[in-house]
């Protein structure tokens, strides 16, 4: 099984058999359906796996947050924020898309790949629950982040 | 202000290769201000310097600390408290401020995260721009408030020169001739005629000194 | 004794054209290029590592000009050096018999193939200027050291009447004058409406009755080199009808037409008051000076006595 997963993923690390993506998901209170009882019964499905940080805009996000999380203990880290020309505050959407963006700059000048560092601006106003679950989908193919789980040689 | 940028990620991971317990040291002044080295900048390169080393499988330990003022010793003083724990300093202050918490702590090897550029101003969010290169001998009101020394990359005092087109500079099209702007502010205060005379050549030893430039207040000594 | 200013002084029109150092240690090629110029010009302009480019210096390639019996003036720029390797070279030009300087800012070095180094920037063209007729005139360097022999320079300057803002230029040419400008070369020129618009505005000022303004002139090689110029080197005005001209005309005759131009400009130059001659720059085209001389009834240039 170990060795099946290694090729099919190209990961070279060693892995739990069972062992999922953690995701940190930070979003903007005004997305659809998360409220606390949304995000109780989110946590509950979806276990370890998920971490929620809601925040009162997404503007608020500092790309040191992003570099936290994977730091402490996620493979990836996300952010949605509201669409586009919607935010709440009138820029905030468009202030967190720059700290994504100079975060994932800096996890790839260190060897890690952008992409697990994202943003979704929610264009469909999608729920949490939803949004969640296409992000755990998106991210499903990348190797357990190098920085909590080192190459043993 | 000071202003700098942060050394590229590689540069600053080869400096700190040889040690296992560093102070990243942030100061809350000319360099937070350009978003280089303040407490959030420390941060970030810090958990950034770790992750690197946790992906290389390297031992690394790296604290944060920010001071109000990194060149000023007073402020750097109390960090005797806890230096003994780390075996090297990465400071993002600007140049002066490393070099002061080098010779604060002579013992330390200390390591500069940034690249120390210029003295200028913040025009617009994220945007500096020089204006001005401490030359010692302030001519702003000659000019309108436009300092030709800074601001003209030929540093002409009596200019313009011939390369000057569309109010731009022929260096880069995106630079302003530093000699329209002065023409343009001398008319706004009819105080065009200044430029008819010629303007004597610049007495450049009080911007080299002899030696690193220094300045004694004996009224402000202890 | 400067032939330059011999001929100007006696109130006839001088020409003046312009020869390149090679981009290396041999004498030669300065050689060849005065032997095109000879007898079709009365001074010849050296330039000073134009372009912000390493050249063999203009105050070297002087010296051979010198050795082959020509007038040569020396194109300084303060760009590379210092108050003192300027003054330096000035008593050491006079010293070799050179006996004409033109002062000028330089280009920025980062047009050239050392864009790292430090740009000097001590003093600028006009201070210098100054300089230099402190030097010839009073005998003693900036500050008042006495020398112990003063220079003997005929001294010029530049003037570009294409360069922003217009209405300053004037301005900056009587401040050239002050300061201690003989003789003004300009720009070359295409433009020439707007060319005496500049001096129709210097001769108000009574600028042209204080200086030798030479207007300069550039033969065309190509509608491509013509485009090239309009739309990337500063301080030059091509109108574009000069440029529907030279693409209207087949490529193997562009050269033709590029010199057909210029020898017109200059027949046009000839009526406008103030201008005292021409200076011919026809950068690695030196072969081009003498037709245009010619066709233009320069010809022949006085003969020159070196004293």
């Amino acid at each position: 099984m170990k060795s099946a997963l290694k090729l099919e993923t190209g990961c070279n690390h060693d892995m739990d058999e069972n062992r999922e993506q953690k995701l940190a998901l930070f979003y903007c209170e005004r997305t659809p359906e998360s409220s606390e009882q949304d995000k109780q019964s989110l946590e509950k499905k979806y276990g370890n796996s998920i971490r929620l940080f809601p925040i009162p805009c997404s503007g608020r996000i500092e790309s040191l947050h992003l570099l936290r999380a994977l730091e402490e203990f996620a493979d990836a880290a996300y952010l949605i924020t509201c669409p586009e020309g919607e935010c709440r505050y009138f820029e905030g959407n468009l202030r967190a898309k720059k700290r994504v963006q100079k975060a994932q700059e800096i996890i790839k000048s260190i060897g890690l790949e952008g992409e697990r560092i994202g943003i979704v601006m929610n264009e469909h106003t999608k729920s949490l629950a939803r949004q969640a679950e296409e992000i755990m989908g998106s991210i499903s193919h990348l190797c357990p982040s190098p920085v909590l789980h080192p190459h043993r040689s | 202000m000071i202003t700098a940028e942060q050394k590229p990620i590689d540069e600053i991971r080869e400096m700190i290769a040889p040690y296992k317990r560093i102070l990243a040291l942030g100061c809350g002044s000319c360099v937070a201000e350009c978003a280089a080295g303040g407490e959030k900048e420390t941060a970030m390169l810090a958990s950034t310097l770790r992750m690197a080393a946790k992906i290389d499988g390297r031992d690394l330990l790296i604290h944060e600390k920010t001071v109000d003022r990194q060149c000023v010793k007073d402020f750097i003083l109390p960090l005797d408290d806890i230096i003994d724990q780390y075996d090297a300093v990465l400071s993002l202050g600007c140049g002066a401020g490393v070099q002061a918490v080098a010779e604060i702590f002579p013992d330390v090897p200390i390591m500069p995260a940034l690249n120390t550029e210029f003295i200028g101003e913040t025009r617009d969010q994220g945007y500096w721009v020089e204006n001005c290169v401490g030359c010692g001998d302030c001519v702003l009101y000659d000019f309108g408030g436009i300092c030709p020394l800074t601001r003209c990359s030929k540093r002409l005092l009596n200019g313009p020169c011939g390369g000057s087109r569309d109010g731009k500079c022929e260096v880069d099209p995106e630079v302003p001739c530093a000699w329209q702007l002065i023409i343009e502010r001398l008319s706004k205060f009819n105080a065009l005629d200044r430029l008819e005379k010629i303007y004597q050549p610049k007495d450049w030893s009080m911007k080299q000194g002899l030696g690193p430039r220094n300045i004694i207040r004996e009224d402000q000594q202890r | 004794m400067s032939q330059l200013k011999k001929i100007l002084d006696k109130g006839d029109l001088a020409v003046t054209a312009e020869c390149g150092p090679p981009k290396g240690a041999d004498p030669e090629a300065i050689f060849k290029k005065a032997e095109l110029l000879r007898g079709k010009a009365d001074a010849i302009n050296v330039t000073d590592n134009q372009t912000a480019t390493v050249r063999m210096s203009s105050l070297a390639a002087c010296g051979l000009l010198i050795s082959a019996g020509l007038d040569p003036v020396l194109q300084v720029v303060v760009r590379d050096r210092n108050r003192i390797a300027l003054q330096s070279d000035i008593l050491g030009a006079s010293a070799m018999g050179i006996r004409n300087v033109l002062c000028l800012s330089g280009d920025h070095q980062s047009f050239g193939n050392q864009p790292q180094t430090m740009g000097v920037f001590d003093l600028d063209s006009i201070q210098f200027i100054q300089v230099v007729k402190t030097m010839r005139d009073e005998g003693t360097i900036w500050g008042g050291e006495p020398l112990t022999k003063s220079p003997e320079l005929f001294i010029g300057a530049v003037a570009n009447p294409f360069a922003d803002p217009l209405g300053f230029r004037p301005v900056r040419l009587a401040k050239k004058i002050r300061a201690g400008a003989d003789f003004i070369q300009t720009q070359c020129v295409y433009n020439l409406d707007r060319f005496e618009e500049w001096m129709n505005m210097a001769r108000e000022r009574g600028l042209t009755e204080q200086v030798n303004i030479l207007a300069g002139v550039t033969p065309l090689k190509s509608s491509n080199m013509a485009k090239y110029m309009k739309k990337r080197v500063s301080g030059i005005d091509i109108p574009d009808e000069l440029i529907k001209r030279m693409e209207e005309t087949p490529k193997n005759r562009q050269r033709e037409t590029g010199i057909n131009i210029c020898v017109e400009t200059i027949q046009r130059l000839k009526e406008i008051q103030g201008i005292r001659g021409f200076h011919i720059m026809a950068i690695e085209w030196e072969e081009a000076v003498g037709e245009i001389v010619g066709r233009a009834g320069l010809l022949p240039r006085p003969s020159f006595d070196q004293d």
